[in-house]
């Protein structure tokens, strides 16, 4: 006899408490038959086919059941799978619960006989049934009813709701949750075997139970056969009663139901497909199809409103208006003050600009001119115009435009130069170089797609004299001033600081005007790439510095200093300036130019007429000195195209024409009686300068002639010219004047030669030596 | 802000042109030179146009977008600059 303190450690079955059970008394028994259904209801939460213990199998002393597989009579595969999978929510309940639901028993401990009978023939009963189930599938033709299948009971799904053991986490619904879309994941869990029917009548593999169940099968077979007559069984039957069904009604709201379309554009799939990507919590409000009906809580209006007026409709769009206007836009101030409105104003005011000056920049640009199918100009005029167009064959200067505004008007124009990298803009100077009161002056940097307002405007405290942009950093604008400052200035940004580097620090600055500076190429650095480029600046006090920007400002170092020269016709006068200037034996420097092919050679002209020839090296004595001038040289410039020539001009009415290696100039030019402020070569060809003089403005082709100026062209009256600049590239020479107009002008009906330029430039010079020997 | 001012008066100074419109992005002008029912003419259907504009570009390539529109037309020139926040549209008439 079996104690009742069974012991169910692992490693016995439950079929082999089961056996026991039978031969216990009636007392033990129905606690072990208790007990056994604890097990065998645990037993059926184990996993079966994985042998895979979960969370809801809450004995652990059940053994774990050996995978069990059924196979016919051909050898197929037909093991029963599991008839219920419990929800992973689903705790199971206790079950002495579930003993309690049947039995409608509050104790679970105590059990009378009675129920422990009707748990028997409960169980017996569904024994009967399920076997009549099985032996469809499996091969157990033999007597069932004579087995206690080894049963475990199912479960009827569901657990009742009101003894969840689950917490429930009371969620209050709200309105806008409702509204939320909520993504849910469905996921595959892992298999939960709850019925686990192991073969009881045919043998299966394993061995040891075999003898097992065999015996118990002999022994239920004794027991049935005793069963017959005797007064322990009672038959006894049992109804349930079915409830009288009743019928209920209940109403609802009608769910309403809403057609939407949206077109899912190929753009709007992949700002989807960004946006998803990049921030994948707030990808709900990126939903397109939810902009018609959903008015609340959205963040991106402006997004899906794109995205639904893509449908096309204009009744879309009016709805889609409504129900934007309930979100208010931001301030309108705001908008205008972003950085992409100002970059849209930049860019619509250039294209007005362009279609009012579209004839003349195209004809800066050397395109053809389209005339403007629409324009309304009356047809006369334009017989007009083109009869005077055709007359006109000879050289002259055609005016374009002038940059001008009202910024400008009325200054004085000193520098005008173009940027190095970018040759649309410009640069300009404009002051009025007074030594007796220091004004403040101007720098407009101009571009030629909008000449009526300039892109960047600096003020500077003092007259400016010369300007030039950075070749390394195109950005940097090099000034020199009236009273000696020399400044670095950054173009690039509208907003940010713009003088990136002022001398007025350095104590080796000059303090009298500095009257040219210049960037040049200088040494070769170790890795051969860019050249250092060094700004030189030549003043009127005799020195010629270069700077270098460092840390806290500018410093500089002297590279020359112009001596006076001993002339002895001017000895008396000589001694004069001495005591004037108590020992400074240094001449103003008035203009500059490096050599274009080998940068350490400069060219220097002097207030004395002198032309002196230096060496970056050398900061004692010069190279060379040409003398012809004997006024100050107010220009000089090495030209482009052969590398021994260059132009001289100055106060005593001469333009000289030199080549290096000689020192007396090979031609001289002079037309007008008036002192010449600025001689430029043209970048375009060998053989053509051009040159002001205060009240006009001269073109010269030494190909058709040296002793007159092919182009003469008058400014207009009260008004000087003060500059020149040619354009590369192009035609188009501009001139500034005393008004502060920068105009531009077209060089037409120029005939250049076809020949090569520099050698064009050679044969005359050659020419002109061979009229002299 | 003085500086948009000036750019905004720069332009409507500038030869030939009839108007100005700044538009938000809901179609409503914010800023305008022209009467109210020609600016609200205009704001509602260049809204249209553009968004079909910008469809058109972006669905030939979603990584490109619109940056600058012109409608040349026998009278004047319609120019928009469009933008998620706002459109600027300037009516030009160049041959005045």
């Amino acid at each position: 006899m079996k104690k009742s303190s069974l012991v169910f450690n692992s490693s016995s079955r439950a079929m082999n408490t089961s056996v026991a059970g039978h031969q216990v008394s009636q007392s033990s028994r129905h606690k072990w038959n208790f007990a056994g259904s604890q097990t065998r209801r645990n037993s059926i939460l184990v996993g079966g086919s994985n042998r895979k213990r979960n969370i809801l199998d809450r004995n652990a002393n059940q053994a774990p059941r050996k995978p069990v597989r059924v196979l016919d009579n051909d050898g197929n595969d037909v093991t029963p799978l599991p008839l219920y999978h419990a929800e992973p929510g689903d705790m199971p309940s206790k079950p002495g619960r579930f003993l309690d639901e049947i039995f409608s028993s509050s104790e679970s401990d105590q059990l009378k006989s009675t129920s422990s009978f009707n748990m028997r023939s409960f169980g017996s009963f569904l024994g009967s049934s399920l076997p009549s189930s099985l032996s469809t599938t499996a091969s157990m033709t033999k007597g069932t009813e004579d087995s206690v299948p080894k049963l475990d009971i199912p479960i009827i799904p569901p657990p009742p709701c009101g003894q969840r053991k689950r917490d429930n986490v009371k969620q209050h619904v709200t309105e806008e949750m409702l509204d939320d879309v909520v993504d849910v994941c469905l996921t595959e869990t892992d298999t939960i075997s709850l019925f686990d029917l192991p073969p009881l009548i045919f043998m299966s593999e394993d061995a040891d139970d075999t003898k097992a169940i065999k015996e118990r099968n002999l022994q239920y077979a004794e027991l049935c056969k005793n069963r017959t007559g005797n007064d322990k069984y009672v038959e006894r039957s049992m109804q349930t009663f079915s409830g009288a069904p009743k019928e209920k009604q209940i109403q609802t709201d009608k769910i309403v139901m809403v057609d939407e379309g949206t077109f899912a554009t190929i753009w709007d799939i992949y700002d989807s497909f960004c946006d998803q990507n990049k921030n994948p919590e707030s990808e709900k409000a990126n939903n397109p199809e939810t902009t018609v009906n959903t008015s609340k809580g959205h963040e991106k209006r402006g997004e899906k409103s794109s995205s639904t007026l893509s449908i096309g409709s204009t009744i879309g769009s009016l709805l889609e208006m409504e129900t934007c206007s309930l979100n208010a836009e931001s301030n309108p101030e705001l908008i205008m003050l972003t950085e992409s409105f100002q970059h849209s104003l930049l860019v619509m005011e250039r294209s007005i600009v362009a279609n009012l000056f579209q004839p003349k920049l195209a004809a800066y640009r050397q395109l053809p001119i389209i005339k403007d199918p629409d324009s309304t100009v009356k047809p006369e005029t334009e017989e007009k115009s083109e009869e005077g167009e055709e007359s006109s064959s000879s050289p002259t200067l055609e005016r374009l435009w002038a940059f001008s505004c009202e910024l400008t008007r009325g200054w004085n124009i000193t520098c005008m130069v173009w940027n190095k990298e970018n040759p649309d803009l410009l640069a300009v100077a404009y002051g009025d170089c007074d030594s007796t009161n220091q004004k403040p002056s101007l720098i407009c940097c101009w571009s030629l797609k909008n000449p009526t307002w300039p892109e960047r405007v600096f003020h500077c405290h003092s007259c400016v004299t010369s300007l030039d942009f950075s070749a390394n950093n195109p950005s940097q604008l090099a000034v020199g001033m009236y009273d000696g400052t020399i400044a670095i200035y950054t173009v690039q940004s509208r907003n940010n600081i713009h003088c990136i580097a002022n001398s007025s620090e350095c104590s080796k600055r000059h303090l009298k005007p500095v009257w040219q500076v210049n960037w040049s190429k200088q040494e070769i650095t170790l890795s051969g790439e860019d050249r250092v480029e060094a700004l030189v600046a030549v003043s009127a006090d005799g020195r010629i510095t270069k700077w270098l920007l460092c840390s806290n400002g500018l410093e500089c170092i002297d590279l020359m200093k112009l001596k006076k020269t001993k002339n002895s016709k001017k000895k008396a006068v000589e001694s004069k300036k001495k005591t004037e200037h108590m020992g400074s034996a240094l001449t103003p420097g008035l203009c500059m130019d490096f050599h274009p092919t080998d940068s350490s050679v400069y060219l220097v002209g002097t207030w004395e007429g002198l032309i002196q020839k230096c060496s970056v090296a050398n900061c004692h004595n010069v190279l060379e000195t040409y003398q012809n001038h004997f006024c100050p040289v107010n220009s000089i410039e090495w030209s482009p195209f052969s590398p021994d020539v260059f132009l001289s001009c100055s106060s005593d009415w001469t333009i000289q024409l030199w080549k290096q290696e000689c020192l007396t100039p090979v031609l001289s030019f002079t037309s007008a009686q008036r002192a010449v402020y600025a001689v430029r070569w043209s970048p375009n060809w060998s053989t053509i300068f051009a040159a002001i003089n205060g009240l006009q403005v001269e073109i010269w082709d030494l190909n058709l002639s040296i002793l007159h100026p092919t182009i003469v062209h008058q400014a207009a009256p009260g008004v000087t010219v003060t500059s020149v600049l040619f354009s590369r590239g192009t035609d188009c020479v501009l001139v500034g004047d005393s008004e502060g107009q920068v105009t531009v002008y077209q060089l037409k009906n120029l005939s250049v030669g076809q020949g090569k330029q520099v050698d064009s430039l050679e044969d005359i010079i050659g020419s002109a030596v061979s009229r002299y020997l | 802000m003085a500086e948009v001012e000036e750019t905004l008066k720069r332009i409507q100074s500038q030869n030939g042109v009839q108007g100005i419109i700044i538009v938000n992005t809901e179609g409503i002008p914010i800023k305008t030179t022209l009467d109210n029912a020609s600016t609200v003419q205009y704001a509602g259907l260049i809204h249209q146009l553009v968004m079909k504009a910008r469809s058109t570009v972006r669905d030939i390539d979603p990584q490109n977008d619109l940056t600058f529109l012109r409608v040349r037309s026998k009278k004047n020139e319609i120019m928009i600059a469009p933008d998620k926040d706002y459109f600027l549209i300037v009516i030009q008439n160049p041959s005045d």
